[in-house]
């Protein structure tokens, strides 16, 4: 009866093993060869809230030489697909901006008709696997807002070296726009087109066990209409003018970062930036991002930020009236130093009920700015691997 | 211009130094994502486009500086 029993037990065993065999197959663990599978889905949802005042702005101004509001909400919901396709891996993104505000658009200016704004831009990108150690991606994308389109193509590359200790990327990127021009009073001048054309290379190095370093340089050449046609700059007539920004840009950008793995399971990232343009404007960028775990899944990050520009050249608020002359009083193109910072916690849940993972975040940020521009940043996110 | 130069020469100075090779048993650390240069792409993109269209001097390090969007 023993020997029976276990016998019995036996073979209930081995049926046992079979089925776990069964569903350890290739294609359980690798998935159908060739086939169309997503992988993950991330939404973000994000507010702005921003309050101040700057000399382009027609909203809510006393006199042509006082500043106008440039308080705004923007609501930004985000949607990201990203599928796998043998050794393609396909990503769409759709991020969405509605933005109320003072003077959201060039007829909202004048007119205060509608005080929102929508935009929505919808991107394609697909990369190719090609080998273990070389990826390539095409990209294509296209935004639309009022009275505004655009459209992008982007190309890029990556390739490992020395058994993955070093990763050179490039990228080049196109986007072409179309755009109204308005004068002060709203009326249409027509369409103008601009063009930004953008290439970047970067190296990624491993300097020790716990330490990652990161240079990247990239360049943008924008031509064509460069303003967002509407600003107004104050003159020294005492009336207010249109801004005339010159019709090409060149722009260059250098950038450093290190993360560092720190003993009491925390990583500390570093990032430098240095900027510079034909316009007259130089930049440096700092900030550093402290993650700390607090168990297995989840974390706090605490992060800072501090930037400092000069002045583009013809800045100015109280602008020559000639004609032609080049001149702006756009408060994002004037000397000023900002800061943000910010706090944020996430939740990463493996192996959750149908799900191989599940990322929560909450975040917030503010940044505040010398020449009166405040803002306060709530984000949220949800992301799901399959 | 001239800051540029001296900052891409410093750079590549650093590199050499960054050449040494941490073997794949060592990296148990790295494979921290939070160790990761690649963030959460809608988190990155809420910080390009916020800081894009604030800073004159934002953009043009992985993406187009400008273009793309109405405010600029």
């Amino acid at each position: 009866m023993k020997q029976l029993f276990c016998s019995l037990l036996a073979l209930a065993l081995c049926a046992t093993q079979a089925r776990a065999d069964d569903s350890l197959s290739d294609e359980a663990i690798l998935g159908t060869r060739g086939g169309f599978r997503i992988e993950s889905m991330r939404l973000r949802f994000t507010h702005f809230d921003q309050e101040g005042h700057g000399y382009q702005s027609q909203a809510d101004r006393p006199s042509p030489s006082s500043p106008g509001s440039e308080w705004l909400q923007v609501e930004q919901p985000q949607l990201e697909v990203v599928a796998q396709q043998g050794k393609f891996t396909h990503r769409l993104w759709v991020p969405i901006d509605v933005v109320s505000a003072a003077s959201p658009d060039a007829l909202d200016a004048v007119s205060t008709a509608s005080r929102t704004n929508e935009a929505a831009s919808f991107d394609l990108s697909s990369t190719y696997h090609a080998n273990p150690v070389t990826d390539v991606t095409l990209r294509a994308a296209f935004h639309l807002e009022e009275p505004f389109r655009s459209w992008t193509l982007g190309v890029a590359g990556s390739r490992s070296f020395a058994d993955g200790n070093t990763t050179i990327a490039a990228s080049l990127n196109q986007v072409f726009d179309w755009l109204d021009r308005f004068n002060l009073f709203g009326t249409r001048l027509g369409r103008r087109y601009r063009s930004s054309t953008n290439a970047n290379l970067s190296v990624t190095q491993l300097l020790s066990p716990t330490t990652v370093g990161y240079l990247g340089y990239g360049v943008t050449v924008q031509i064509g209409e460069l303003s967002n046609t509407w600003n107004a700059v104050p003159l020294d007539s005492g009336e207010l003018g249109l801004e005339v920004l010159p019709g090409l840009r060149h722009r260059h950008a250098f950038v450093g970062r290190i993360a560092q793995a720190l003993p009491w399971k925390a990583v500390l990232k570093g990032f430098y930036r240095f900027y510079v343009d034909n316009w007259g404007i130089l930049a440096h960028t700092l900030e550093a991002q402290l993650y700390q775990r607090l168990g297995r899944q989840f974390y706090l990050r605490a992060n800072y930020r501090f930037h400092v520009q000069t002045a583009a050249s013809f800045f100015s608020l109280s602008a020559p009236a000639a004609d032609g002359a080049l001149r702006t009083a756009d408060s994002d193109l004037a000397a000023f130093d900002a800061q943000t910072v910010g706090i944020l916690a996430g939740l990463d849940l493996k192996f959750v009920r149908r799900l191989q993972g599940l990322h929560l975040d909450v975040g917030y940020e503010r940044y505040f700015r010398t020449n009166d521009l405040r803002v306060n940043i709530y984000t949220c996110s949800a992301g799901f691997r399959f | 211009m001239k800051r540029a130069l001296l900052f891409v020469a410093l750079s590549l100075s650093l590199l050499p130094a960054g050449c040494a090779i941490v073997p794949q048993n060592r990296r148990g650390k790295l494979a921290d994502p939070l160790l990761s240069f690649d963030e959460d792409p809608l988190e990155a993109h809420k910080k390009s486009k916020f800081y894009s269209t604030r800073e004159g001097a934002a953009g043009g390090d992985g993406a187009p500086a400008g273009g793309g969007c109405g405010c600029q």
